[in-house]
C-alpha cells in the first residue's frame, strides 16, 4: 500500500467509496501514516508509508520556506522547542556543501537577532563563515545590512 | 517501559537540566521508535562523543532521580568485561544505557552525512540526538546480544523489505579489527533472521571470506 495516491487511485486501489477513501486517508494521516500534499487549486497527493513519520519542522523545512533554491532534504530534522532562522544559518554552515550554503543566503534577509547569530557564531566556532556566508549574500541577494559593531 | 511521546517530553526536560549542550547518537529501541518501527521502549540507548559529554548528561538525569545500576543480568559476561561496555542509570522502569563512541567495539561517526535524521531538544541547553540508517541500527542490535534485541531486528524487517545486506557486512567488516567477534555474532545473527527474511548465500560467503582472510 506504501506510495503515493490521490483520492481517486486511492479509492481504486482499495475498491472504496470517495467518501468511505476520504475516511480512510484521513484516519491514516492522524496516524501519521499518511502525508499530503498539494490543496486548494492543486490536486491532493497522498504519500503513504509503512511507518507512521513525524512532521519535520526543522532546517529544510526553514530553507525551503524563505530560499528560492529548494533543498531535498539530507535528513530529516526535527525540533522540540523554538528553532530560529539564526540556528537555521549556523546549521547551513555546518552541512557545509554548496546547494546548502547557496540556499542558506537567503535566509540573512530574515534574521531578527545578529546578536543571537553571532553569539551561537561563537559559541560554534563559525564567525569566520558567517562573514564569508553574509559577504556573498550581499552579492546575490537583497539583504539586511549587518550592525557594524558585528562587521569585519 | 517509555513511550515516543513520553521520551520525547523527558528529552526535553533533560535538555533544560543540562550543563551546555551536547550531541549523541539513539541507537537500539530509542532510534527504532523516532524512525516509527516501535511505538515503546524499554531502554534508552545513547552514544556520547566522550566521557565528559556523557558525564554531562549523567549529572542531568542524575538530578532527575536516576540512579546507577550493575550490569549484571542486562548484558553476558563477554560484554561486561568489555571496554567499552555501557553505564546503565535506572529510575522506575526507564533505563538509560550510556555509551561513550564506541558500542562493543563498534566505532560510531558523529557527521552529518552519517545520519537518517536529527531530533534537537532545545530546552535551556540544546540536546541533538542523531538517529542512524536502519543498515546500522541493525548491526549494532546484532552486536549487542540480547534476546529483545533480536526481536527488534525481527520487528525491523517485518516492515522494511528492502535492507541493504552488503551495507551491513561491509560495514562488519570495516569494524572487525576494533571487534574480533563482530561478524561471528553478525553470522549467528544473520542465520537466525534467514527463518524470516531472504538472505542470498553470498552474503554468507562474504563473512566466511573475510573471515577466513584475516
Amino acid at each position: 500500500m506504501e506510495g503515493k495516491y490521490t483520492l481517486e487511485t486511492f479509492a481504486e486501489e482499495l475498491n472504496l467509496s470517495r467518501q468511505s477513501a476520504l475516511n480512510r486517508l484521513s484516519r491514516l494521516k492522524k496516524q501519521g501514516y499518511a502525508q499530503v500534499s498539494g490543496g486548494g487549486k492543486q490536486k491532493r497527493i497522498y504519500t503513504i508509508s509503512k511507518v507512521p513519520q513525524l512532521p519535520t519542522n526543522g532546517f529544510y523545512d526553514l530553507v525551503n520556506k524563505y530560499s528560492p533554491e529548494k533543498l531535498v532534504p539530507k535528513f530529516k530534522h526535527r525540533v522540540i522547542g523554538k528553532y530560529t532562522v539564526e540556528q537555521a544559518i549556523i546549521d547551513g554552515i555546518k552541512i557545509g556543501d554548496v546547494r546548502t550554503l547557496a540556499a542558506t543566503e537567503h535566509l540573512f534577509r530574515h534574521i531578527n537577532s545578529w546578536k543571537q547569530l553571532f553569539y551561537l557564531a561563537k559559541k560554534h566556532k563559525v564567525a569566520e563563515k558567517i562573514h564569508q556566508l553574509y559577504k556573498q549574500a550581499r552579492a546575490h541577494t537583497k539583504t539586511k545590512t549587518m550592525p557594524k559593531r558585528y562587521r569585519k | 517501559m517509555i513511550e515516543t511521546k513520553d521520551q520525547e517530553e523527558l528529552f526535553k526536560l533533560i535538555a533544560n537540566y543540562l550543563k551546555r549542550d551536547i550531541v549523541c547518537i539513539a541507537i537500539g529501541g530509542t532510534a527504532m521508535m523516532f524512525a516509527g518501527y516501535k511505538t515503546a521502549t524499554k531502554d534508552i540507548d545513547l552514544v556520547f562523543k566522550s566521557e565528559q559529554d556523557r558525564q554531562v548528561f549523567v549529572k542531568a538525569i542524575e538530578l532527575l532521580g536516576y540512579k546507577e545500576r550493575s550490569l549484571a543480568r542486562i548484558y553476558d559476561e563477554k560484554r561486561r568485561q568489555h571496554f567499552h561496555k555501557p553505564k546503565i542509570y535506572t529510575r522506575g522502569d526507564e533505563r538509560f544505557d550510556l555509551f561513550v563512541k564506541n558500542v562493543f567495539g563498534f566505532e560510531l561517526e558523529f557527521a552529518l552525512d552519517k545520519i537518517t535524521q536529527r531530533q534537537d531538544f532545545l530546552g535551556k541547553k540544546e540536546f541533538n540526538v542523531y538517529i542512524l540508517p536502519t543498515e546500522e541500527l541493525i548491526l549494532l542490535k546484532a552486536i549487542t546480544g540480547r534476546d529483545r534485541d533480536y526481536e527488534d531486528i525481527e520487528t525491523i524487517l517485518m516492515i522494511e523489505k528492502n535492507i541493504n545486506w552488503e551495507h551491513i557486512i561491509s560495514e562488519a567488516v570495516k569494524q572487525k579489527s576494533s571487534n574480533p567477534w563482530i561478524l561471528i555474532d553478525l553470522e549467528e545473527t544473520l542465520h537466525k533472521v534467514k527463518k524470516i527474511a531472504f538472505i542470498p548465500n553470498k552474503y554468507f560467503e562474504m563473512i566466511y571470506q573475510t573471515d577466513e582472510k584475516n
